[in-house]
């Protein structure tokens, strides 16, 4: 199981392989905020502080929309094309403002 | 005549359109005094900018406006503060009439586009820095993001200290007289298009305002109803109270509220909401109070849920659902924004027992945290089941208060 630490809304969640950010939002009711969904509208940008090798690796959608939103921060990932890639770990994201 | 008539400043003319006419405004807004779809040239000695079009019906309008202040070819820039049709509707014609225009929107417009305007549009982007030159005046940008949509951005006019702050500061409020000091008295439509449009979205407003801070401001020329140049820290200071109100309060008694909602048919559901009140109020920093939803209105809820970091609802189960006024009560979240607070939901049932799963469900797609389980109980409740009411709202007060939700999925 890969720790995951909600650090806005204190919430630690197990989580196994496979799960995607946007489920564990919802079965954790984490104020992450999520709109299209599809990559397109960047409203779920987040800084995943931590354990980024433990996420799957960013998809063209994802790069595509980072690189319009031009911000320099490394660690910006889109909550709603992620999911958990491991088995053990620690994964740290927030994901206020 | 008109160009003297809607002079906003020296080199800024006024170039949006009335609707008299509109009563109800994207489907929920009440439009008592009609609306405007205000777009503005900016004319500098390097060419001219448009900021924003309008709604699609008024186009015709809109060009006569700007065909007499300037021609095509001198647009050098279009601005699009954000894309909603009410002021993206003109934007095609705008584009083939002065190809050699570029369009600047954010970011977050992108994607948003290109499912409005199924085309390909050449656009450059706009993040909070960027600047755009017209010889003799600069117009800076500001990412204001989520007022009211997601692509939502700012602009500052340097040189004339003007504001363009898209949808913030707006107000559905038709009147030619144009300026906040010779229109009638619109405060009451300012506040309703903040409560309907804004409230929902406090925390960017409230961003908003630091990034405006750092510049000074003559004239803020917002999208909807008059342009406020008498005193615009009067509007800001309005909107910065508005959206920080509760924060205060929370400080000033430095304690978290919870409220429990209920609404009970034999007192079943009002013992168990008692206990719950009673086990959440139990915790140091929590204010618990019950509110039985029979004899609350609209207005009531929405400021009750605002000022709530917990809401627990307990409905019983009448014909296999919640009763109506839990759900109304959560459609007023609709208002507010709710990510981030505690959740939870209970009830006494005699049958099937489905509202506080229904409930907990509507909460999670309405972005409540809920760390705990419905609670259910089947008619009346014995000793030891109100005791477990109690520790039900011990675990939603103490989650509140910032102990960690653990869980597995």
């Amino acid at each position: 199981m890969v720790n995951i630490f909600l650090k806005d809304d204190n919430i630690k969640v197990k989580v196994s392989n496979g799960k995607t950010l946007r489920e564990i939002a919802i079965k954790t009711g984490a104020s992450m905020e999520f709109g299209c969904r599809v990559g397109d509208c960047l409203t779920c940008v987040a800084h995943v502080t931590s354990g980024m090798d433990l996420l799957n690796d960013k998809n063209y959608k994802e790069d595509r929309a980072l690189e319009i939103l031009n911000d320099p921060s490394t660690d910006l990932r889109l909550m709603c094309q992620c999911s958990v890639e491991g088995d053990e770990g620690e994964i740290e994201i927030s994901y206020k403002l | 005549m008109l160009d003297k008539i809607t002079k906003i400043s020296h080199s800024v003319n006024f170039i949006g359109v009335f609707d008299p006419q509109i009563r109800t405004f994207d489907i929920i807004m009440k439009t008592a005094n009609g609306s405007s779809y205000n777009s503005y040239l900016v004319r500098g000695s390097e060419g001219i900018a448009i900021m924003d079009t309008v709604k699609k019906e008024f186009s015709q309008d809109f060009f006569n406006r700007l065909e007499l202040l300037c021609d095509y070819e001198e647009i050098k820039y279009i601005v699009l503060h954000h894309l909603e049709p009410d002021h993206s509707g003109a934007l095609i014609e705008l584009m083939q009439r002065a190809p050699e225009a570029k369009l600047i929107i954010s970011a977050r417009a992108v994607m948003m586009l290109k499912g409005l305007i199924k085309d390909d549009i050449y656009f450059e982007v706009a993040n909070t820095g960027k600047k755009i030159s017209l010889g003799d005046k600069t117009i800076e940008f500001l990412s204001t993001p989520f007022l009211h949509w997601p692509d939502t951005m700012s602009s500052y006019l340097h040189e004339e200290k003007i504001l363009f702050s898209g949808d913030v500061f707006g107000s559905h409020y038709y009147d030619e007289r144009l300026f906040d000091d010779k229109v009638g008295d619109f405060a009451y439509a300012f506040k309703y298009y903040y409560d309907h449009i804004m409230r929902p979205f406090k925390q960017y407003v409230l961003q908003a305002l630091k990034l405006y801070e750092k510049f000074e401001i003559d004239t803020i020329a917002p999208l909807h109803g008059p342009i406020l140049r008498s005193n615009p820290q009067h509007y800001i200071d309005k909107y910065a109270k508005w959206s920080s109100d509760i924060k205060f309060r929370k400080h000033e008694f430095g304690k978290k509220m919870l409220s429990v909602f209920y609404m009970s048919s034999y007192d079943n559901t009002q013992k168990m909401a008692q206990k719950v009140m009673e086990g959440a109020d139990s915790i140091d920093g929590i204010v618990a109070s019950m509110y039985d939803l029979a004899s609350l209105d609209e207005s009531n809820m929405i400021d009750l849920l605002e000022e709530s970091d917990a809401v627990i609802i307990g409905s019983p189960t009448i014909n296999g659902d919640a009763v109506k006024p839990a759900w109304d009560l959560l459609s007023c979240m609709a208002y507010l924004e709710s990510a981030g607070k505690v959740g939870a939901t209970f009830g006494s049932y005699g049958w099937t027992g489905e509202a506080p799963e229904m409930l907990h469900d509507r909460m999670r797609w309405l972005k409540f945290r809920l760390p705990i389980s419905p609670l259910k109980i089947k008619l009346i409740p014995t000793d030891e089941e109100l005791q477990s009411c109690f520790l039900f709202g011990v675990e939603v007060a103490e989650i509140t208060m910032g102990k960690m939700m653990e869980m597995e999925i």
